[in-house]
Formats: C-alpha cells, sequence, structure tokens
C-alpha cells in the first residue's frame, strides 16, 4: 500500500504557514492548535545520488599510475602523476592511484577524509548495454528486469517514518528515473520555480487559479486527489518562503553552469530550506566516451570538471547542512583498459565511484584492484567488478539514511559491506 | 452504419425462425447479431449517464454532443461499432498524410533515420569528417554531419519519435474508432517497450502500427505471438542474442585461446592487433548463450503474472525454447544471422529449418535441440520454430494468464480495485472464447459491476488522458502535436519512454502526486488561455457564441459543456464566491492583457517537425492570418480572458482529473 504523507498530522507546518493569498489556511492552523509545535525535519539526512549516464572511464578519473599494463593499453590517454612540462599531472593521492587534474576540487576534501572512492565497483550482470545495466543498477536488482520499483524508492519506504512532506523524495530530472520507480512519495521536477500555478504575465489571475483550485480540491470527494491538492499547496508555500530564483550560494560557493550544476544547486536550496528532503537524485550526462576522450584536456576533462566542480560547490554551500548529507555518484559500468582506435574507451565493467560526507571512511581508495594484467581483467579486457554496487550502496544508506533491510533494499543480494562508512 | 445493422437484425429474425442456435447469438462474431443489453438502468443510471461512463471509459475523452449522439444511436450499438473499429477517418488520415515516417518499414527506417554513432563511423569512412577532429570544434563538427546527412537523405532519428508520437497524439484526439486506439495504448503498455532503450528505438513505430493496433481487439494468443516475434521486443528483451549454451564452443575456445597467447605480457606491445582479437573474442561470447530476460518477462509480466505459478526452472527451460529467435537482417541489425544465412543461401534456409516471417527470423542453428519441460509440457527434442509457437499458446490459453489479463482490462476500465466477482466472469470468457479480446470486453460491460455506482468516476485520468480529453472536450484545434507532449512529460507521462518492462502502473497513486498535480492544474490554464502553441481553441464557439453574462455564469455554462453528466454543484459553489467579486474581472483583465500579447504566439517553429510546420501554415494561410495564438475570446476589455481562466480552473480542477 502506498504510505501517505503524514507531515499535515505533524503541525510543524504551520510555522511556515504563509498563505497564498495572505493567510494560514484553516487546517493548519487547526493543526497548530491542537498539537505541539515541533519541527519535524530537524536532524533528517539527506542522501543524494548522482548517476553519471553513458558508463565513466573510472580508470581515468581515479588513475592506477603505475600500473605498466594501463600505460601500455592506453598510448595517448595515459596519463602521469609526474610532472612533466606545462602539463597538468594527475593528482597523487595515496602512491598508487592519481586524481585526474580536472578533480583538483575534490583533493581537499579527499585530504580531510571527507572523500572515499570504491575503485573496481560494479553490477554482477556482464551486460555491456547502457539501457540493461543502468536499468539493473536503479532497480537494484541487476538479473530481474521486472522488477517494478527503484531502489530508491523503496529506500523512501524503508526511512522508517511517512514521508513527512511532499519533499522526501526529490529527483532533479524532468522524468521520474528509474531508481525512483514505485509506491513510496517521491517526485520529479527539473525546476524548482515550476513549483507554482502559473499563467505567464498574468501573476493576478495565476493568484486566483490559485485560490480556486485549492478551495476545488479541499472539498474533492476523492481522498487521493484531496489529500495530493493539499500537499501541492503546501509544498507551493513552502518553496514562496525563499526566493528561489535569486538564490544566492553561501560561502561563495560557484556552482557550473551546467545541468548537473544547477540540480546540485536547487538540491542545496531544498536542504537549506529545511523541507524534509531525505532522497535527492540528479543527474550527469555525457560519460559514453568512443570519439576522441581527450587526457588532460577534452571530454572526458570537461565532464569531470563539471562533476567534481558541481559536487564541491553543493558541500561548500550547505556549510553548516554538511554533517547531514552524503553524496554519492554511480556509473552504469567502466570502460575498455585498452583505448580503441578512435582515441576513446568501449563499454567494459568496473568502473570508481565517489562518496562525500562527514560519516565516509574518506580518504581512502577502497576495493580489492589487481594489476591490469590480462589473466586479471574480465572476458580478457575489462577492469574486473571486485566490488558489487548494492555493497556500496547498501552500507552508505543503512549508515546515512538507517535504512538496515537489505531482503527490502536489495532483494538478491546477500554480499558484505567494506567499510566505506566509518563505523 | 446503422441502416447495416437494422438489415441484421431482421436477418437474424428469419434465422431465429429457422435454427434454434442460442449460443449463437450470445457468442459475438463481426458479421452476426448480437443482444447483449448493458445492466445500467438496474444500477440506477439513466441512459445519458451511461453513456457518459461508457465514454469516459471507452474513448479518450467525450466531445461536446457526444453523449446525444451515444443515446441516439443506442448505447449498445455505439460499442459494438467501436469493437468493430472499421468507422471511416477521412479528416484523421488527411491530419497524418504529412507525416511520412510513420508509414516506413523497419528497413526503410534504418536506412533513412540512422543512429548518431552509425551517421559519424559512415562519415568517417567517407572521409567527410577528420576522426581526429571531431568534437574539438563541435559547431563546424555538426555542421557538417548534418550536411553529410541531408546529401545522403538521411535525417536525425529524433524526427522519427516526433513523427510518431504526434501521429499519437492527432490519432487519439481525432479518430472515429476510439476504442481500437484506447486498447493499443492498453496493449502497447501491457507489452511496454522504451525508446530508451537504444537498439530497440528504431523499430517502435512499427511496433505500435503493424504488431499492437492490428491485434488490439484480436485474440491474445495472436497479439502475443506477434510481439515475441517483432524486432522490438526481440531487442527490448534480449531474446535477438539468446542461443543454445553449448553453441559453438569450439570456435570460442579457439579465440579464448589466441586471446591468451597474444595476452602474454611480453606481447603486449603489439595492442593493435590484441585488442582486434580481443574484440572478436568478446563478440563470440556475446553472440551466444541463454538469455532468459524474455523468457521470464513474458511470464512474469505478458502472461501468467509473478503469481502464475512457474518456477526459475520454468524461465530457464522456457528461454532454451525460445533459442533462435530473432530478427531477419537489417542494415546494422542481425548481422550474425546475415553471415549465416549467406552461406547457406536463401533458397535452402526452409531446408535447414530456419523460419522467416517479415522481420522475423527463427535461426535454427542457434536453437537448442534437448528437450525442455515447461510448467510440466514437453517441448521437443529438435522441433524448431514450432516449439516456440506452442510454448506461447500454452502461455495464451492457461487459466493464471486469463486472470492476469481480465484484472488488467477491468483496472484499466473499472476501477483500480475491480471486483474479484467481474474478473472472475471475464477470466471465463477469455477461457471459453479462445482468448478473445472482444468477447472480454462484452463480458465486462454487460456486468453489473461495470454499472455499479462504486466505478464511476473511480479512475484517475493519466496525463495523456488529460491532455487529449482536454483538447476532446474544447474541440481544440492541434496544430502542433508536440507542444502536447511536453506538457505530457511535465504531468508526468513520458510515452514511449518507459524504461522498465512493466510499462506504466494503471493506479491513480501513481499519477498524483504534488509535482504531477499542479502540473495538470497549469495545463488547463494554459490550454484554456491559449497558451499553448499550436493548440488553439475557441471557446465561445463552444457555446454556440453565446456570451455567458457573467463569470458565475461561464462556471456554470462551461462546466456543463465539459463535463457533461457530473454533479457540479460543489464545484460551482466553491467558485461563484471567487467569481463574485464585482471588481475581479476587471482586474484580472487589466492584469493580463498586455503582458499576455507580448508573450504568447512567440515562435515555436525552431521545434516543429515538416509536417507540424506545414500545418501551421496552410491553416493561417487560409485564414490569412499571422502566426497568433490568442484567439477572439481572449480579445482584452471583457470578459473573455476571465472566460479562459475559468475553463482553465475547470479543466484542472480535481473533478476534471476523473473519469
Amino acid at each position: 500500500m502506498v504510505s501517505r504523507r503524514g507531515f499535515l498530522k505533524s503541525g510543524g507546518l504551520a510555522l511556515l504557514g504563509v498563505g497564498l493569498m495572505g493567510g494560514i489556511p484553516g487546517f493548519l492552523a487547526e493543526a497548530a492548535a491542537s498539537e505541539k509545535i515541533i519541527s519535524p525535519y530537524k536532524k533528517r539526512k539527506t542522501l543524494i545520488c548522482i548517476f553519471q549516464r553513458g558508463a565513466m572511464d573510472g580508470l581515468m578519473a581515479v588513475t592506477p599510475f603505475n600500473d605498466q599494463y594501463l600505460k601500455d593499453a592506453r598510448p595517448t590517454l595515459f596519463m602521469s602523476a609526474a610532472k612533466a612540462g606545462n602539463s597538468s599531472p594527475l593528482i597523487d593521492l595515496d602512491g598508487r592511484f592519481g586524481l585526474h587534474p580536472s578533480m583538483k576540487s575534490f583533493e581537499p576534501l579527499f585530504r580531510e577524509k571527507r572523500l572515499g572512492i570504491v575503485q573496481g565497483i560494479g553490477s554482477p550482470n556482464n551486460t555491456r548495454s547502457h539501457f540493461d545495466a543502468q536499468d539493473y543498477m536503479e532497480s537494484g536488482t541487476p538479473f530481474n528486469k521486472g522488477t517494478s520499483s527503484g531502489w530508491l524508492n523503496r529506500a523512501v519506504g524503508l526511512l522508517g517514518h511517512d514521508a513527512l512532506t511532499p519533499f522526501t523524495a526529490v529527483s532533479m530530472t524532468s522524468a521520474m528515473p528509474r531508481s525512483f520507480y514505485g509506491d513510496n512519495p517521491s517526485v520529479s521536477i527539473s525546476n524548482l520555480q515550476d513549483f507554482a500555478i502559473q499563467m505567464r504575465g498574468n501573476p493576478m489571475g495565476a493568484n486566483m487559479a490559485a485560490k480556486s483550485f485549492e478551495d476545488l480540491y479541499d472539498q474533492t470527494s476523492s481522498g487521493l486527489l484531496k489529500q495530493t491538492g493539499k500537499e501541492s499547496f503546501e509544498a507551493v508555500k513552502m518553496l514562496q518562503k525563499t526566493n528561489i530564483k535569486n538564490y544566492t550560494p553561501a560561502n561563495n560557493a560557484v556552482y557550473p553552469n551546467s545541468a548537473l550544476g544547477n540540480s546540485l544547486k536547487q538540491i542545496a536550496q531544498l536542504i537549506k530550506m529545511d523541507v524534509g528532503l531525505e532522497v535527492a537524485f540528479a543527474e550527469s550526462n555525457g560519460w559514453d566516451t568512443h570519439f576522441n576522450q581527450g587526457a588532460e584536456n577534452g571530454i572526458f576533462a570537461r565532464n569531470v570538471a563539471d562533476l567534481s566542480g558541481s559536487i564541491t560547490a553543493l558541500w561548500t554551500d550547505l556549510g553548516a547542512y554538511q554533517d547531514d548529507v552524503t553524496v554519492m555518484t554511480m556509473t552504469e559500468f567502466g570502460r575498455t583498459v585498452h583505448q580503441n582506435g578512435t582515441g576513446g574507451t568501449d563499454h567494459g565493467r568496473a568502473s570508481c565511484n565517489f562518496i562525500l560526507g562527514n560519516d565516509i571512511n574518506g580518504g581512502l581508495v577502497h576495493g580489492d584492484m589487481k594489476p591490469l594484467a590480462v589473466e586479471n581483467l574480465e572476458d580478457g579486457r575489462d577492469l574486473a567488478v571486485t566490488t558489487d554496487f548494492r555493497s556500496v550502496f547498501s552500507e552508505v544508506a543503512d549508515r546515512h539514511l538507517n535504512i538496515n533491510n537489505d531482503h527490502v533494499l536489495f532483494p538478491d543480494w546477500s554480499g558484505n559491506r567494506i567499510g566505506v562508512m566509518r563505523g | 452504419m446503422k441502416r447495416t445493422i437494422k438489415s441484421l437484425c431482421c436477418i437474424s429474425l428469419l434465422i431465429l425462425g429457422t435454427v434454434s442456435l442460442s449460443s449463437f447469438f450470445i457468442a459475438y462474431s463481426h458479421n452476426s447479431p448480437f443482444r447483449w443489453k448493458f445492466p445500467y438502468q438496474q444500477q440506477g443510471l439513466t441512459e445519458r449517464q451511461a453513456a457518459a461512463h461508457l465514454l469516459s471509459r471507452f474513448t479518450y475523452g467525450a466531445t461536446p454532443g457526444e453523449i446525444d449522439e451515444v443515446v441516439k444511436s443506442g448505447l449498445e450499438n455505439w460499442f459494438k461499432q467501436q469493437m468493430d473499429a472499421d468507422l471511416p477517418d477521412d479528416s484523421l488520415n488527411r491530419l497524418l498524410a504529412p507525416y511520412d515516417a510513420i508509414k516506413l518499414t523497419n528497413t526503410q527506417v534504418v536506412t533513412e533515420f540512422p543512429k548518431n554513432a552509425q551517421v559519424l563511423r559512415m562519415a568517417i569512412s567517407a572521409g567527410v569528417v577528420n576522426k581526429d577532429s571531431v568534437k574539438t570544434d563541435r559547431k563546424s563538427y555538426r555542421d557538417v554531419l548534418q550536411n553529410y546527412m541531408q546529401q545522403n537523405g538521411m535525417k536525425p532519428e529524433q524526427e522519427l519519435f516526433r513523427q510518431f508520437i504526434n501521429q499519437k497524439i492527432l490519432r487519439a484526439a481525432y479518430t472515429n474508432n476510439q476504442l481500437q486506439e484506447v486498447m493499443t495504448s492498453f496493449w502497447f503498455n501491457h507489452f511496454n517497450v522504451s525508446i530508451t532503450k537504444n537498439d530497440c528505438a528504431q523499430f517502435i513505430p512499427a511496433y505500435e502500427r503493424d504488431v499492437i493496433r492490428p491485434n488490439a481487439l484480436g485474440k491474445f494468443n495472436d497479439i502475443l505471438l506477434a510481439t515475441a516475434k517483432s524486432p522490438a521486443m526481440l531487442y527490448y528483451l534480449d531474446n535477438f542474442t539468446s542461443s543454445a549454451a553449448n553453441g559453438n564452443v569450439p570456435a570460442a575456445k579457439k579465440l579464448i585461446r589466441a586471446a591468451q597467447l597474444q595476452n602474454m605480457p611480453s606481447q603486449m606491445v603489439d595492442s593493435g592487433r590484441r585488442a582486434a582479437l580481443v574484440n572478436k573474442l568478446q563478440k563470440a561470447k556475446n553472440t551466444q548463450g541463454l538469455n532468459e530476460n524474455y523468457a521470464r518477462e513474458v511470464m512474469e509480466l505478458h502472461t501468467l503474472g509473478v503469481d502464475g505459478g512457474y518456477t526459475q526452472q520454468d524461465v530457464t527451460q522456457a528461454a532454451k525454447v525460445l533459442t533462435g529467435w530473432t530478427i531477419y537482417p537489417i542494415g546494422q541489425y542481425g548481422k550474425l544471422g546475415k553471415n549465416i544465412m549467406d552461406k547457406i543461401g536463401a533458397d535452402r534456409l526452409e531446408n535447414r529449418r530456419f523460419v522467416r516471417d517479415s522481420d522475423f527470423l527463427f535461426n535454427a542453428n542457434r536453437h537448442d535441440k534437448t528437450e525442455k519441460v515447461v510448467l510440466g509440457k514437453h517441448f521437443g527434442p529438435d522441433e524448431g520454430y514450432q516449439e516456440g509457437v506452442q510454448l506461447l499458446s500454452m502461455l495464451a490459453h492457461s487459466p493464471a494468464t486469463a486472470k492476469f489479463i481480465s484484472r488488467k482490462i477491468a483496472v484499466r476500465f473499472v476501477s483500480d480495485n475491480p471486483p474479484q466477482s467481474l474478473i472472475n466472469k471475464m477470466a471465463k470468457t477469455f477461457l471459453d472464447k479462445d482468448g478473445d479480446i472482444k468477447q472480454v470486453l462484452i463480458t465486462m460491460v454487460s456486468a453489473p459491476e461495470f454499472w455499479n455506482a462504486s466505478a464511476l468516476r473511480e479512475k484517475t485520468k493519466s496525463p495523456f488522458e488529460l491532455a487529449i480529453g482536454s483538447v476532446r472536450s474544447l474541440h481544440a484545434d492541434i496544430e502542433q502535436p508536440y507542444q502536447l507532449y511536453n506538457w505530457i512529460n511535465k504531468m508526468g507521462e513520458k510515452m514511449y519512454y518507459y524504461q522498465a518492462p512493466t510499462g506504466f502502473p494503471d493506479k491513480g497513486q501513481y499519477w498524483i502526486n504534488t509535482g504531477a498535480l499542479l502540473n495538470r492544474m497549469n495545463f488547463g490554464l494554459a490550454l484554456a488561455t491559449g497558451r499553448i502553441p499550436g493548440v488553439k481553441i475557441d471557446l465561445a464557439a463552444l457555446n454556440n457564441h453565446h456570451e455567458p453574462e457573467s463569470a458565475q455564469a461561464a462556471l456554470a455554462i462551461y462546466s456543463k459543456l465539459i463535463m457533461p453528466e457530473r454533479k457540479l454543484d460543489e464545484t460551482i459553489k466553491r467558485l461563484t464566491p471567487l467569481l463574485t467579486d464585482p471588481n475581479l474581472a476587471q482586474r484580472v483583465d487589466e492584469a493580463s492583457s498586455n503582458k499576455l500579447y507580448a508573450k504568447v504566439g512567440e515562435p515555436a517553429e525552431k521545434s516543429m517537425t515538416a509536417p507540424e510546420k506545414m500545418m501551421a501554415d496552410n491553416k493561417l494561410a487560409a485564414q490569412g492570418k499571422r502566426p497568433n495564438n490568442v484567439m477572439a475570446m481572449q480579445t482584452p476589455g471583457n470578459n473573455k480572458s476571465m472566460l479562459g481562466q475559468v475553463v482553465g480552473v475547470i479543466i484542472g480542477s480535481p473533478e476534471y482529473q476523473r473519469r
């Protein structure tokens, strides 16, 4: 059954009761009068997941720079950690792995042990189809296509309480991502400014229409429409508190002017508005680098600069909220160890991912990656998957959101965790 | 049409006199008379209310006056006509005529709308693009590629999908054979495939046109078999690649050994050769082995249902039965089959027990020839293509399937939680009548449960139903269908892009969430105030050009027009105080008029498909007008922008979200 949102019962919303037409809606006043006013959102943790669609070359993002096999396999793509001429070398993380120079904003976070990396993460299903691999990763069931729900939607169901506000689970995408499919309340929205009744060039008309709708939805005999209508107008009012359009990030944070930068900026706004956000989702595109991937510069460099720049800006912007937030990236698979004939890499198996937060076992490159000798490669060509993505996802969900029912979150999985979070 | 039915009735009386086959009359067939009567009166409905309910269930929404038409022709007659699905659609066909891509075969599609990556490869090998310069200068690179495509008669893939989607919107809005289109959507969603899966995307237009629509009111076994053999499904659920697990092992082993030899660290220098070998190895691996995806989903989602009593063992065995079911080579697709067929020679395919049916190929070389057992029934050994046909037929005729499909149909047409008694009746018909979908529908509509008060207005319109329904309610003129599609996406139904094979969930809770609901309200306002480019409405014409005296009168008149046979007292009561503020209309007008004119009618041409643009231009030329989306209704200085707003609120109201 669908769990209906319980936030109206909590009474906390009365604090936010800035009515659309200037008054506090009656039901809120009632709630405020009848119950203790407590903020229902305090101490709520937020997990932000970023899906890098197209399959990121994990070996270029976090390069085992001493690996002679990799160097041989990538005549023009391999980068060194040693400074040579004007070029920027890899950022030496631990004597073995080097971060791509375009991700330099990640370095301090790694040194402060807030940023953890898992190298060799991937799916047990060896499909090299973007569609299938994304589908499996997002449903969380790598061998079952028919799973109707996504793992993050199931996570919402396991939070241990009714969704407190319409913003419990928000995907900053125009369409609902596979990860969010399911019965638990979640919304997808590409722009928070759309969260209002709108009549272009006619704010007066919009106000009147909003009032009309609010009244109509309040009286309908359909419970579903009535309840969701209430929540919708509450959501509108919550967002009206803040000037979304002219948002100024805190601490001089500068978001890249990109789709991902925009998404994360809006997620930061939601977090700071205390609207009860617990699970957030954003996307980053363009990782399918078959042609001219580039090395120090080029497509890949731009992509990782955007990824790390957006995440770092979010982190800076969050300031005091950092303790409550964990950011985790994911990508459907990695890319071939060998570069191909067109200066790129083809579909492979394992990649790496990044996890950022104050309860991360950070400053480490986790995983069990072996030298890239052919006998260690999967199918003789790809970085082998040594860490099941479900191991990392479940550990992060458990430690950060206190979700520890793996039978529901990842029904077919019963593996071990690798300690990406601090114990 | 009516006359034919009458004369058929006369003939039936004659037959009745000579032959007494009562079962003959219960059974429905295209040419035989029918004798079912809808039991709505027993459920306390008037004929008009029943007609409204019927229209809400089997069309994309009633058009103004349609209830009268249904009452006039008789509810049962109307329903029979809809099941026959052979009403002429001349005006729709005229609208569709410019959409050339939707008429193409899969082979033509693959040639005319190549994948981006394929275009790039072709351009590189033709020397048009230097592979080293690719993407260093994005703009010039794009221009070069665009030129190259134009010169070679190729079009971007997106154009194909746009035409396909536009076509669907026009068809749903304007076809006279509404039930067929509703059932087409139903079965497409049941046998879902997705444009998000690159490999199957190009085959989707033909899938709906040739596989789904012609079978939408046929026998379940036929549509099941047709989907199983379609390129779209074969790619979407990967069966195209599934082969006997042990096929061609020696060759693969040889390749593995070769690759390993080449991969010795000391020989790493020859990386090019090594890469080529490894690639070959990978291809050999990819092209063999069992893939269970389709076998699992055909049981779980298409036929038996997840609780249909099958085991993992059954899934694996069924997958073996279906090995070798793949596509006949088309362009880059099905290359492996092409090599084998070239070797064998087209004339000898049949001797080698290959089966070709249009784009489908049964590749006997890839078929698992052992004996299999699925749900206790034995298949093979070595009966080739027929094994799969028998398997699907067994699934199609299973009692679990009858219940599963009947329930799904009842959920679509009755309520999110249909009564078990109704499902049982429908399932019985399903089994008795060889999975005849029309018979199942007749059983459903003839059951009291269908007309029960608990079913009325119980369904929540999907975003597509809301958008198309509004267009039909307002008699809107769609010139740019894609503009509606953008709204449908925004409201949460990115049609043809639903990733999972489950299809969209068919329940109100799925469609109604805060973000989606606000977008529904905004959609109503945008449509009714003429702010959806390329979707024209004439609210005055809807009321025979009688201008309502006041906003209050407008509310009463238009809510009746848009939601006939609904109890609207409460809606009207709630809205009236808002509309009786004497200064409100004027204030809304003042606030809206100037800015409104500045912002609407902005050019949307750059996002139009060629047919859309042609339609828009023709229309304007015919009217001698410049593009302008604001109809006469919204001229400033009177109540008319208020009218748009009132109608917008009606479309966005909770009552209108229900059907």
